[in-house]
């Protein structure tokens, strides 16, 4: 099996660095890392695939960048072609996969404005690990078992143009494909399933509709920002899809799809004022356009989301960040009437805090991290502690843990209890 | 009668000469803090914009060598004032395509943002402690960008010559005591380009536990610059080495460009590769 995936991996480089040769005569550079990775749970429960572990891989990540510099017409749009694939040997799954992270084109037709086509990672809003008008596809799988930060974000086949102006900028997405988010299935982290009333594993059998590709099911998302001063502000809109399956097609079949969504929202980041550090604060109203009144008990209500963020650095390379955040439903009334005996309680409130710390030594060569997520409405909390060292420029050395603690079993962390995992990862960049 | 005049005599005596003295003292703080203004404008002001390409090499204790590439410009809003800066890390692989962008201020903390292209993240950076090192090397965040002339009492405490370059020796002592973690440093500040040629770090103790050396001055576009200096720290026994390569000065830089733009889509016609 190892043996196997040795060899693919070394025919894959060689194909492309090889390719590059013949092919881009023209500046393009590749650079990428391997990375073997493994994940042993603590006990937990024992009902996912494998008992023991909950990730054991090797990846090949690739990436090129090619700027073609003829002709002549293209080279004056200031052109860039990137490609990032990782070649992943998933031993949970059993399988090799090959994974186009990244491949898009990217030019100036104008003086003031950027357009980029294709696979990309789409980005933007206040939040550090919280989410509002970031609307973009997330795989909280690979968050939640301990892959790199690199892997929250999800790539969406997307259009983004972008317009500049001192005034103000702007930028529009167009997503012709809905991408949902990578969450719980059951076979690699267990979670409450709705459907069976408890925690659940490799059993759930869930249906997923995802929308169909049609030009009506184009995803919108737009953000106009400017600096005012030392302090930047943007409003966002966005119309589309629920990222998760928070509506139920058939009950009696365990149908669930992603309803359509409209996001309005805005933002701003700043130096907090006398205390020093950056403060920042996000606002977004969430209207499920499908349960617009709240009373069909099988979709999300609307809601109003709210975040409020503040960081500071402190002397030897000391950082702290804390998040407030309210995610509040609206319609409640309704939810309260319209809720049947087994659908999972709610709070009209929703408050999460996260505490980040942040602590370098021996030059910036060994990062100590902890991040916390907690939530008083929910009693459920999360705690990712994290020690990454760089032996060098090109290894790296990751251990981390993440740890699920919750009340009920119902809860966003408190379902995740029984995936508690340790892992450790080994790097080499090129 | 006689006791009180000897005492007043010696009472004129220690006020006259308090007063020369505090006035020579004055003097010298004059021409520490002006020498140091010169050094800070030949140094990180000059003309109006500039690029340059750095290579460091971090040498630590067991002699292991860390690498890092990367392209700076640099854009001037008035001389001695606020500045723009952009960095473009080219080396090592795994932070390649990283950067920053950083409007300094005079007087207040700088804004600074740094990009992380795998998650198209801009990300705004607290700037509370300067003292920060830059990039994991031995010289600091404000090594680079330079630090506010204030934030230091200046004092000329005489003149040396460096090899062949004679020199003014200015200490400086900061004002917020342990707002960093030096006690004072000594400048030698080249006469002819007003380069420092050499900076002694001194700590809490009083003790020698860094020092600067120049190595290299071309004179590019008409204009003396380092092309070439160490960071040595004595007590950790390790070292950075920085060379700047292909600097040109008034490139065109407009303020303008100095966005988020410029961070999500690095600027190609300035950094190369």
């Amino acid at each position: 099996m190892l043996g196997k995936v040795c060899s693919l991996i070394l025919i894959a480089f060689i194909l492309t660095i090889s390719s590059n040769e013949v092919l881009f005569a023209e500046p393009a550079s590749i650079h990428g890392f391997v990375e073997a990775a493994y994940g042993p749970k603590f006990s937990g429960d024992k009902l996912t695939q494998k008992n023991d572990y909950n990730f054991l891989e090797e990846r090949l990540q690739l990436k090129v960048d090619y700027r073609p510099q003829k002709p002549a017409w293209l080279a004056s749009w200031n052109p860039e072609v990137f490609f990032k694939g990782d070649l992943l040997s998933d031993e949970y799954k059993e399988t090799v996969r090959y994974q186009v992270r990244e491949a898009y084109g990217l030019g100036s037709p104008l003086s003031w404005m950027d357009v980029k086509l294709g696979r990309q990672i789409l980005t933007w809003g206040t939040g550090d690990y919280l989410f509002i008008n970031d609307v973009f596809p997330k795989d909280y799988e690979s968050f939640f078992i301990g892959r790199d930060d690199e892997y929250l974000k999800a790539p969406s086949d997307a259009g983004k143009f972008s317009i500049y102006n001192h005034l103000v900028s702007m930028d529009a997405v167009v997503i012709p494909s809905f991408t949902p988010d990578v969450s719980f299935r059951g076979d690699r982290l267990s979670f409450y399933d709705n459907f069976l009333g408890r925690i659940a594993g490799k059993e759930s059998d869930r249906i997923f509709t995802e929308p169909a590709v049609q030009f009506k099911n184009t995803e919108i998302a737009t953000r106009l920002y400017r600096n005012l001063g030392e302090y930047e502000t943007a409003i966002y809109a966005f119309k589309g899809f629920f990222n998760q399956p928070v509506g139920i097609k058939n009950e009696s079949t365990k149908e669930v799809f992603y309803p359509k969504l409209a996001v309005f929202g805005a933002s701003i980041r700043g130096p907090a004022p006398s205390v020093g550090g950056i403060a920042s604060g996000e606002i977004g109203y969430y209207d499920s356009l499908q349960d617009r009144s709240g009373d069909n008990r099988l979709i999300e209500n609307s809601g109003m989301k709210y975040l409020l963020g503040y960081e500071r650095d402190f002397q030897k390379d000391l950082r702290i960040g804390m998040q407030y955040f309210v995610e509040q439903m609206l319609n409640f009334d309704e939810f309260k009437v319209n809720s049947q005996p087994g659908d999972i309680p709610r709070d009209e409130f929703r408050q999460l805090l996260t505490f980040r710390i942040t602590k370098f030594f021996w030059l910036q060569t060994l990062e100590a991290s902890l991040f916390t997520f907690y939530s008083p409405t929910n009693s459920d909390a999360y705690i990712r502690p994290r020690l990454a060292w760089q032996a060098n420029d090109r290894w790296k050395l990751t251990v981390g843990a993440n740890i699920f603690f919750g009340k009920h079993d119902w809860t966003e962390f408190g379902q995740l209890e029984g995936n508690d995992n340790f892992y450790i990862r080994l790097r080499y960049s090129f | 009668m006689k006791k009180i005049l000897s005492v007043s005599i010696i009472v004129f005596i220690l006020f006259v000469s308090g007063f020369l003295a505090k006035n020579v003292y004055a003097e010298d703080t004059q021409s520490g803090k002006a020498a140091m203004s010169e050094m800070l404008l030949a140094y990180y002001y000059p003309q109006t914009d500039a690029k340059s390409e750095i290579s460091m090499r971090i040498v630590n204790r067991q002699g292991q060598v860390r690498e890092r590439r990367l392209t700076m410009l640099r854009l001037n809003q008035t001389p001695g004032g606020d500045q723009f800066y952009y960095i473009y890390f080219h080396e090592p692989a795994d932070v390649k395509g990283m950067s920053f962008l950083v409007l300094k201020h005079v007087g207040r903390d700088d804004d600074r943002w740094l990009y992380l292209p795998a998650i198209d993240l801009v990300k705004r950076i607290a700037t509370s402690d300067k003292r920060t090192s830059f990039a994991g090397s031995d010289f600091t965040y404000e090594d680079v960008s330079g630090r506010a002339l204030d934030d230091d009492a200046h004092e000329l405490i005489g003149e040396e010559n460096l090899g062949t370059h004679p020199c003014l020796v200015v200490r400086s002592t900061p004002k917020r005591p342990g707002e960093a973690e030096f006690s004072y440093r000594k400048f030698w500040i080249d006469k002819t380009t007003h380069l420092s040629l050499k900076v002694e770090h001194y700590d809490l103790k009083g003790k020698l536990y860094k020092v600067y050396e120049t190595q290299e001055i071309q004179t590019i576009q008409g204009t003396p610059t380092i092309t070439k200096a160490v960071m040595r720290d004595i007590e950790n026994e390790r070292y950075t080495e920085i060379t700047m390569k292909n600097v040109s000065y008034n490139a065109g830089l407009t303020s303008d460009i100095f966005q988020e733009r410029l961070l999500r889509r690095a600027p190609r016609q300035w950094i190369g590769e």
